[in-house]
């Protein structure tokens, strides 16, 4: 097919299409294959490109940039026959490349941008910049470099083909509603499932607790209803009482007002006790439901959020919400029927004064809403300021050792003084308006009583006969306690709005994707331990690809060391087979199933994995080793320790297995927290292994003890393990070597010494840093 | 092998490619295919620039750009361009949240576009008091540079996500 067959698809374009995130169009002309384009273009456009490019299109990629890096539509298509560009830079001027001109295609990552090369030799001297884009389109522009590069190299077009489509699917399995990329097409958006009202989330915390809430507002009602008698009284006092003498009527009214304050403080009481109780519940749901979820939040959610700022979103901004259901539940409902019963009764007592009291909510509803718009951003900036500076609290409190060390207390003090500045600073703006609002209300609810004193006292000195001294008396302390109210809720939208800040803050944890578990309930008995990877392709970010192509099959038993240098991708291998990291491109098989498939608790309970920096918890050694086992024999967490030559040193020490250790494993050295992580994963009896430079800071004798107890813990079973010091891997029956995220050898520990190559060199080097460590370790002992 | 600082004018750069230089020691020293890079990208744009080969080993750092001749200077600001795409926000047109995902519509000296952060919190972050650097999901870079240099509208719409 050449240009003709382009012309007959563009015609026939518009016929079925699927509306993707950028309002894009997945072509589907009748009849014929799918056209993969990930935006949407002009008719007018398509026709320009049928009319320029030879033979079949295959896919077309729209991107936002022009070679000259401005926002710019540029396009790259690929045909069976060429590569085009076309690029708005260059006034519609059309770049081409045959597969027989190329001989490598890549793409090459800048900041913010990248690149589509083609070089048209192995060596990548004779290069062409061909296309530029930005990171929204560089997962499709790395599928298209490994076509046309495969395509070059004479591999069938149609089987690179799956790639690219596998590429497109992704790229168009965005939820519709929110943008975000769903996990594989059809998925439900983790996002959007939960996007209910704020209010109605909250509700689901209360709702258990209904009854007692419900009993407090029924209690709440019976002490406004009295709360309501003490004013009218004043009246009967005022009005009929004195002027009468009527001595007898004193006495009872006292007594009713005496019985009227013991319900009112009696009930009260009750009533905020049922209330406190059940608001404490449903904070302390929340905040167990905010920890649970904190849990299963991905290691994507950790890498890019502080830990100080999760600590303040379990510990302040609950606290915070905690406060407002406490004044929803005790104060709201009071003031509310308060404010309704008061209405009531004054509209009974003398209609006219009860509208002239109602001249000032309008303006304090509407100083309210515009007060709430004001605030809101100062809020979220309070917000902003607190979380930093815990985070400085959460950063530097447990590096108090480092601090000292370089005498930098000082400097500490500084930067968390900078901090506390800023935050007083946001504090102080924000108390301009927050303070002046509830003296506005108050002016304006103030001037309201003057109103009703200067009608209602013209009235009285008139003797019109409508208003009584006794009524307008008691008419002011109605108005009084039903302005209490107002201004209650007026006043009520600051705490609001800075719940709302707290609201959200706690929302992103709890709204925040999990991990992805679409395997769950999917449980394997018992790993036998064959891992592939299939073209796996990862980055942490966009910024720089981590891993690169990656092609390797473990079989069941092997003992794999992994070596490269720091930053080769060694432990982003481990991290994608421990599924911290799950949006990777390719595939990862264990056993011959999708890693992704398998219930993730099932999958990681079967993996014993040791750290080169192990996590202790502040809790006693026997704890510590028992970590994630369920009631452990003491015997087998005596007989683990042994295995890790752990247990001598454990003997030593004078609380012996009660020892209870500092914050993360502080009071035993770093060789005996390691072997305690071994002990950890021996107590396990996973069925594979894996090692992250398990000795790399330890002596030389404390690596071999270390070395023995993972000889020990390994034999018959898969395991991986990564090492900087090459010696540690003796019994590995293979060794992949990592380079900038490529495995550039792969084989038996002879097979790459006769190759000669990185590994050789990598042998070479340490050999002769052993001697010189060694000998200087003998100097030392000396 | 001691780090070789280049702060004065014995060397020139020549051009390659868009990002890359090939360098010139006035002693007859010469290295080829060197991409310039910032050691600091978000502090000193100017300063501190190491000069890495094909494999990714540093060649050389170039204290100060100020310090190298006219030329070179250019030659290197302009791979810096190509290589560092942050465009610079001068007006604020639209911000728009639906379903937790930011949307704010910019025109930078790069043209118009519009920056989508699904997290305020990670996506948008004021440094030094008046500078706002904006990361988007797609981990692309965009920035600020002065707060006051932005229109009074602008300033408004954004000052509420910081």
């Amino acid at each position: 097919m050449g240009r003709e067959s382009g012309q007959k698809l563009a015609e026939k374009e518009c016929n079925c299409t699927e509306k993707n995130e950028d309002g894009g169009k997945k072509v589907k002309p009748k009849g014929e294959k799918e056209l993969l384009i990930n935006r949407k273009i002009s008719d007018k456009d398509m026709k320009k490109i049928t009319k320029a490019v030879e033979g079949e299109i295959k896919f077309i990629i729209v991107g936002d940039l022009d070679l000259k890096s401005k926002y710019a539509r540029s396009i790259l298509v690929v045909t069976d026959k060429k590569i085009y560009a076309f690029d708005d830079a260059f006034d519609g001027e059309v770049f081409s490349k045959e597969y027989g001109e190329i001989k490598k295609a890549y793409v090459k990552r800048y900041y913010g941008n990248a690149m589509l090369i083609l070089a048209e030799d192995e060596d990548k001297k004779k290069r062409t910049n061909f296309i530029r884009f930005s990171y929204k389109v560089a997962s499709l522009y790395d599928a298209a470099a490994y076509f046309i590069e495969n395509v070059a190299s004479g591999k069938d077009m149609d089987e690179e083909m799956d790639a690219i489509e596998a590429a497109f699917e992704k790229q168009f399995s965005v939820c519709p509603k929110c943008g975000r990329t769903l996990i594989r097409p059809g998925a439900e958006c983790m996002n959007c499932q939960s996007k209910n009202k704020m209010f109605k989330k909250m509700m689901k915390y209360v709702s258990p607790y209904k009854v007692p809430i419900l009993i407090g507002l029924l209690l709440s009602c019976v002490t406004t209803v009295v709360a309501l008698v003490p004013p009218y009284m004043t009246k009967q006092l005022v009005d009929e009482v004195f002027p009468n003498k009527d001595e007898r009527m004193l006495v009872i009214i006292l007594v009713a007002l005496v019985a009227s304050y013991i319900v009112q403080y009696g009930v009260g009481f009750f009533r905020s006790y049922i209330l406190r109780i059940a608001g404490e519940k449903v904070v302390t749901d929340l905040r167990k439901d905010i920890y649970a979820k904190a849990q299963h939040l991905p290691m994507t959610f950790y890498d890019r959020t502080s830990t100080g700022s999760v600590i303040n979103r379990i510990l302040t901004d609950a606290a915070k919400v905690q406060d407002f259901v406490m004044r929803i539940t005790q104060e709201v409902v009071i003031q509310f029927f308060q404010m309704i019963g008061i209405i009531v009764i004054m509209l009974t007592m003398h209609w006219k004064l009860t509208l002239l009291s109602l001249i000032p909510v309008p303006i304090v509803v509407i100083g309210a809403k515009i007060f709430g718009e004001k605030i809101s951003p100062y809020y979220r900036r309070i917000w902003r300021r607190w979380s930093a500076a815990t985070s400085v609290l959460t950063d530097t409190l447990p590096g108090i050792r480092v601090i000292k060390a370089f005498t930098n207390e000082e400097g500490s003090t500084k930067e968390f003084g900078s901090y506390t500045d800023e935050l007083l600073k946001t504090v102080t703006s924000a108390s301009k308006i927050t303070i002046m609002f509830p003296h506005i209300v108050s002016f304006i609810v103030t001037c309201g009583s003057l109103l009703i004193w200067g009608i209602g006292g013209f009235e009285v000195i008139n003797e019109s006969g409508s208003v009584s001294p006794g009524l307008l008396i008691s008419f002011i302390s109605y108005a009084s306690m039903f302005y209490g109210p107002v201004s209650f809720f007026a006043n009520l939208n600051d705490t609001y709005q800075n719940t709302l800040t707290s609201a959200e803050r706690l929302l992103d944890i709890i709204d925040a994707e999990p991990e992805n578990d679409f395997g769950k309930g999917n449980k394997i008995d018992r790993l036998k331990g064959k891992f592939e990877f299939r073209n796996v392709n990862f980055s942490f970010d966009r910024t720089k690809k981590t891993l690169n192509n990656v092609n390797l099959t473990i079989e069941p038993g092997d003992i794999v060391g992994i070596v490269g240098t720091t930053g080769a991708g060694k432990s982003t291998i481990i991290n994608l087979l421990m599924r911290y990291y799950d949006h990777y491109d390719g595939e990862i098989l264990v056993d011959g199933i999708n890693i992704r498939d398998i219930d993730m608790e099932s999958y990681r309970s079967q993996i014993g994995y040791v750290q080169q920096e192990p996590m202790m918890f502040h809790d006693s050694v026997f704890n510590n080793i028992a970590y994630g086992c369920d009631n452990p024999h003491i015997e087998q967490v005596i007989n683990a320790a042994e295995i890790a030559n752990a247990h001598e040193f454990i003997a030593r020490l004078p609380d012996g297995y009660d020892t209870v250790l500092g914050e993360r494993g502080i009071g035993v050295s770093g060789g005996e927290r390691q072997r305690l992580s071994i002990a950890r994963a021996i107590l396990k009896n996973p069925s594979v292994l894996f090692f992250d430079e398990a000795t790399a800071s330890v002596d030389s004798e404390t690596e071999s003890q270390i070395q023995e107890a993972i000889e020990r813990l390994i034999s018959g079973r898969t395991t991986i393990m990564i090492a900087h010091r090459l010696s540690t891997l003796r019994k590995a029956n293979k060794i992949i070597v990592v380079d900038k995220g490529e495995i550039i050898e792969m084989g038996s520990p002879e097979e790459l010494m006769a190759l000669k190559g990185k590994y050789y060199k990598l042998i070479q080097i340490q050999t002769m840093s052993d001697q010189i460590r060694k000998t200087k370790e003998e100097e030392r002992f000396e | 092998m001691a780090r070789l600082y280049i702060d004065d004018d014995s060397v020139r750069f020549i051009r390659k490619d868009i990002t890359l230089v090939d360098m010139e020691f006035y002693d007859g020293r010469k290295f080829e295919d060197l991409e310039p890079r910032r050691l600091f990208p978000r502090t000193g744009l100017g300063k501190y620039i190491t000069l890495l080969d094909s494999e990714g080993e540093e060649k050389a750092i170039i204290r100060n750009l100020e310090n190298l001749l006219p030329e070179s200077k250019k030659i290197i600001e302009e791979c810096l361009d190509e290589f560092y795409l942050i465009p610079k926000v001068t007006k604020i047109n639209k911000i728009t949240i639906k379903s937790g995902t930011v949307k704010i519509d910019v025109e930078t000296n790069k043209g118009q576009t519009v920056i989508e952060t699904r997290n305020i919190l990670h996506g948008i972050k004021r440094i030094y008091g008046t500078r706002v650097l904006f990361r988007d999901s797609d981990d692309n870079r965009y920035e600020i540079l002065d707060m006051h240099q932005l229109d009074k509208r602008s300033r408004r719409l954004i000052e509420e996500y910081l």
